[in-house]
């Protein structure tokens, strides 16, 4: 189908549809509906206005009412309910203060442990110091003795641990180092004895 | 040119107060907006609501009318918005008036019929093929082959480009020759 073709069909079909059917226009009847169509607008808001406000009016009037006494009754129970809820908060703020308390107790409790553990026991470090002090002395008779060959001022600090630590460990060790010199100096004395 | 400063006249006229004027412009465009509003709306046999509504539209804007085109271009593009705005209204509608529009829908049988012009079942082949069309382009079918609109002016009524002018045109075309293909075959 050409182009001309296809406007012939429809300029065709045009004609044979006839002639388009309108009443009369002028300005007045425009005019007319114009004001017909602000009436409506009008009129249509006006109605809603009326139904909301019946339907206001209706719910106003046909709302649930309460018996004579109910408010004070509903008062009564909203106060007692109220009261309830005032001693149960009162009971659990209670509890919470006292197990805050308890809390910071064992709190200052676990702090003045840590405090304590740091401080040493002055007993326990005399006796370290005590123990310090005869260890040297034997250390130094043992050196007096074996390295300088001072065996006389080896047995006097011997003595002297003995003398003053006499519980100490070391005082056993000096009594031991005593006894081997003693028991070296008689071995000698019988072998000279023994060789005159 | 005459008619145009004629149409500017009377425009004049009318924001001056004067109701006769409007009646002037009415009796001289209300056959072409018709007729327009006739062809776009895919032939029904009543158009008065929607000439009716063009002229009201036209009524409340003649005021502001700046004369960028002439009136009948003006009255044309509100023709133009009006049946797309009927199309949706009557999308909405679309079963009630279908039927309304179907049992209105026959060619008149003093003219066309007894010419031979098209039968009834031409007539309905076309009708429909018409109406099936989208309206953007519906528009630029009736526009070029029954207003017998320029190009230029065809452009200018819609806000459209020449090439989507020519888009539109093909599509449409297409449309039609594939809704038309035994009605064709038939002619030849």
């Amino acid at each position: 189908m050409s182009d001309m073709n296809l406007r012939d069909v429809l300029r065709a079909t045009r004609r044979a549809a006839g002639e388009p059917v309108y009443g009369p226009i002028t300005a007045v009847r425009i005019r007319q509906r114009i004001s017909r169509r602000r009436l409506m607008t009008a009129g249509v808001s006006t109605v809603a206005a009326v139904l909301l406000l019946a339907g206001g009016l209706l719910w106003t009037l046909w709302a649930p009412s309460r018996p004579p006494g109910a408010d004070q009754n509903h008062m009564e129970s909203q106060d007692t309910r109220m009261r309830q809820l005032r001693a149960q908060s009162d009971a659990m703020s209670k509890l919470i203060r006292e197990a805050m308390d308890r809390e910071r107790q064992e709190r200052a409790l676990a702090a003045l442990d840590a405090e304590l553990a740091r401080i040493s026991d002055p007993a326990e470090e005399t006796a370290q110091q005590v123990d310090k002090a005869a260890f040297i002395l034997v250390y130094q008779a043992d050196r007096l003795h074996r390295e300088l060959n001072r065996t006389e001022s080896a047995v006097d600090a011997y003595s002297q641990v003995i003398q003053f630590f006499p519980r100490n460990r070391w005082a056993e060790v000096a009594r031991q180092r005593l006894s081997e010199i003693r028991e070296r100096k008689l071995n000698k004395i019988g072998e000279s004895r023994w060789e005159s | 040119m005459a008619k145009m400063s004629e149409d500017l006249a009377l425009v004049e006229q009318f924001r001056r107060g004067d109701d006769s004027a409007f009646d002037r412009i009415v009796e001289r465009y209300s056959a072409e907006v018709a007729a327009l509003a006739h062809n776009l709306l895919g032939w029904p046999r009543d158009v008065d609501d929607i000439v009716q509504e063009v002229f009201v539209a036209a009524l409340l804007g003649l005021k502001s009318f700046r004369g960028d085109c002439s009136l009948r271009a003006w009255l044309f593009t509100i023709t133009l918005n009006k049946c797309r705005t009927y199309h949706r209204y009557r999308r909405m509608l679309h079963l009630r008036v279908r039927a309304m529009d179907d049992a209105a829908a026959s060619p008149s049988t003093d003219e066309g019929a007894e010419k031979g012009v098209v039968d009834q079942e031409t007539f309905a082949l076309v009708r429909t093929a018409v109406r099936v069309l989208p309206p953007k382009y519906r528009e630029v079918v009736v526009l070029r082959y029954l207003e017998g609109f320029e190009t230029s002016d065809i452009c200018r009524l819609l806000g459209i480009s020449i090439s989507a002018f020519n888009m539109r045109l093909n599509r449409a075309r297409k449309r039609l020759r594939k809704h038309l293909t035994g009605l064709t075959e038939d002619k030849s």
